[in-house]
């Protein structure tokens, strides 16, 4: 079950990765994305595949995270080349906006920075001016 | 189970902590630099109070302030939605909450351009005032504890020192500016604007809004792009990624005489090899052999990175027109 889902990720990910390729390459149109982009590397086959390479990166991990395997493909095919390279790296570290995490433990510091104003974590506190 | 001992080390680190974070609050103590400085001198045009108060609202209690805080903008964009169509677009299970990149992405997707803003308490009061609600990432906890949330900030009030946002179950949070500066801060201040194809944030620079647009183009209709485009040309027309961009729109639209003019302003007033070989697959597809060849060995003349493809131009031209 594990290996199908793994061929069914990389399956789809070459599919959606492809739809938005063959737009420009079948047509020889260079790209928008292409156009923006800066630096030496700027359109050669190396970007291309660093870019596949980490839509696949972010699709294992998105699915490690709990989404099925066609809805982390649209949300993949949404992200420009850039943005997927970025997510591929810090995926498991950048800021997750919703969880409220570790306020038990730190309930007694957060209520003092709350009322000094520097946090604004609990609805009932009103800070210092 | 050693429960007996569990309370003992358990209060112990929590006093550790709660030193540590009175030292750390004692250091972070001032630092709202933006708010003091906007308060010793407010710009002259800058309005003294405003609220979106028509901009919608939806309560939040759990986890889901990211699709909370993009529904809450799209609608005041114009795009109405639930948080609920949303979840599956932008919230990540395994992390509990939404990711920037894909808060951006998601409004993408519901036909919005989503542009980040400069990250000053300045732009996020021209934002309101010019009727943008304006999505922002908080830090509502510590550095070393933190509490990323999604608010939208609807209005502010020089006088009361007060943002006025929607923020999770609050429907009407009044944070002072110092407290907003203080959580902002520790979120980097990362903020976006998410408006129709065509409009743009009032303070976004050229180079976030064409990072904007370019990846707009990606999950928008080729009327939308060319829309969004035209919308950013109309303020920076000197721009050949837009007007290549729109170049691009136009001919996914099948509108080739559209790209071909805007190839071709592009190509002559910068000289981008880009340009240049787009207008010759241009020319090339209406059958103008001869000027699609001399466009492409424009291209050619100083192609850099990209001269496998105008090479491949070439051939094709070649291949429909011997020479």
């Amino acid at each position: 079950m594990k290996r199908f889902q793994r061929l069914l990720a990389a399956v789809l990910t070459v599919c959606f990765a492809n739809a938005t390729m063959i737009q420009t390459a079948q047509a020889g149109m260079i790209s928008t994305e292409q156009v923006a982009r800066t630096g030496a590397e700027q359109g050669t086959g190396h970007e291309r595949l660093t870019a596949a390479l980490a839509r696949a990166d972010v699709q294992t991990a998105m699915q490690q995270q709990g989404l099925d395997t066609a809805v982390a493909a649209e949300r993949i095919a949404a992200l420009t080349d850039e943005e997927a390279s970025a997510l591929a790296d810090h995926i498991d570290s950048a800021p997750a906006g919703g969880i409220i995490g570790a306020i038990l433990l730190v309930f007694f510091v957060l209520l003092v920075t709350d009322i000094l104003g520097l946090t604004k974590v609990y609805p009932f506190t009103r800070s210092v001016r | 189970m050693t429960r007996t001992a569990a309370p003992a080390s358990r209060s112990r680190r929590a006093f550790a902590t709660a030193a540590g974070g009175l030292l750390a609050a004692a250091a972070l103590g001032g630092c709202a630099v933006q708010t003091a400085g906007l308060l010793a001198d407010p710009p002259a045009d800058l309005a003294p109070a405003v609220e979106l108060a028509d901009t919608p609202f939806f309560p939040d209690d759990s986890h889901f302030c990211g699709p909370a805080a993009l529904a809450t903008a799209l609608g005041a964009a114009g795009f109405a939605t639930t948080p609920h169509a949303l979840v599956d677009k932008v919230f990540l299970p395994g992390r509990a909450g939404s990711l920037q990149l894909e808060m951006l992405a998601g409004a993408r997707r519901a036909g919005a351009v989503a542009t980040l803003i400069p990250g000053t308490l300045e732009a996020l009061m021209r934002e309101t005032a010019a009727g943008h609600a304006v999505v922002v990432l908080q830090n509502l906890g510590l550095s070393w504890a933190p509490s990323w949330h999604y608010a939208v900030v609807v209005g502010y009030t020089l006088d009361e020192r007060e943002f006025v946002l929607r923020s999770g179950p609050m429907r009407r949070q009044q944070l002072s500016f110092r407290t907003f500066e203080h959580t902002w801060n520790r979120g980097g201040r990362w903020a976006f604007v998410a408006l129709p194809p065509g409009e743009l944030p009032a303070t976004a620079t050229e180079a976030e809004a064409t990072r904007a647009l370019v990846a707009f183009e990606r999950s928008a209709t080729p009327a939308a792009a060319a829309t969004a485009y035209r919308g950013g040309l109309a303020r920076w027309p000197a721009s050949v990624t837009l007007r290549i961009g729109l170049g691009n729109a136009l001919y996914a639209g099948d509108d080739l005489a559209g790209a071909e003019a805007e190839f071709r302003s592009a190509a002559e007033a910068h000289d981008a090899a880009a340009a240049w070989n787009n207008l010759a697959r241009v020319l090339l597809e209406q059958g103008r052999s001869a000027e699609a060849r001399r466009a492409a060995e424009r291209a050619l003349a100083h192609a850099g990175p990209l001269e496998a493809q105008v090479r491949a131009t070439l051939a094709e031209i070649d291949a429909h027109a011997p020479r």
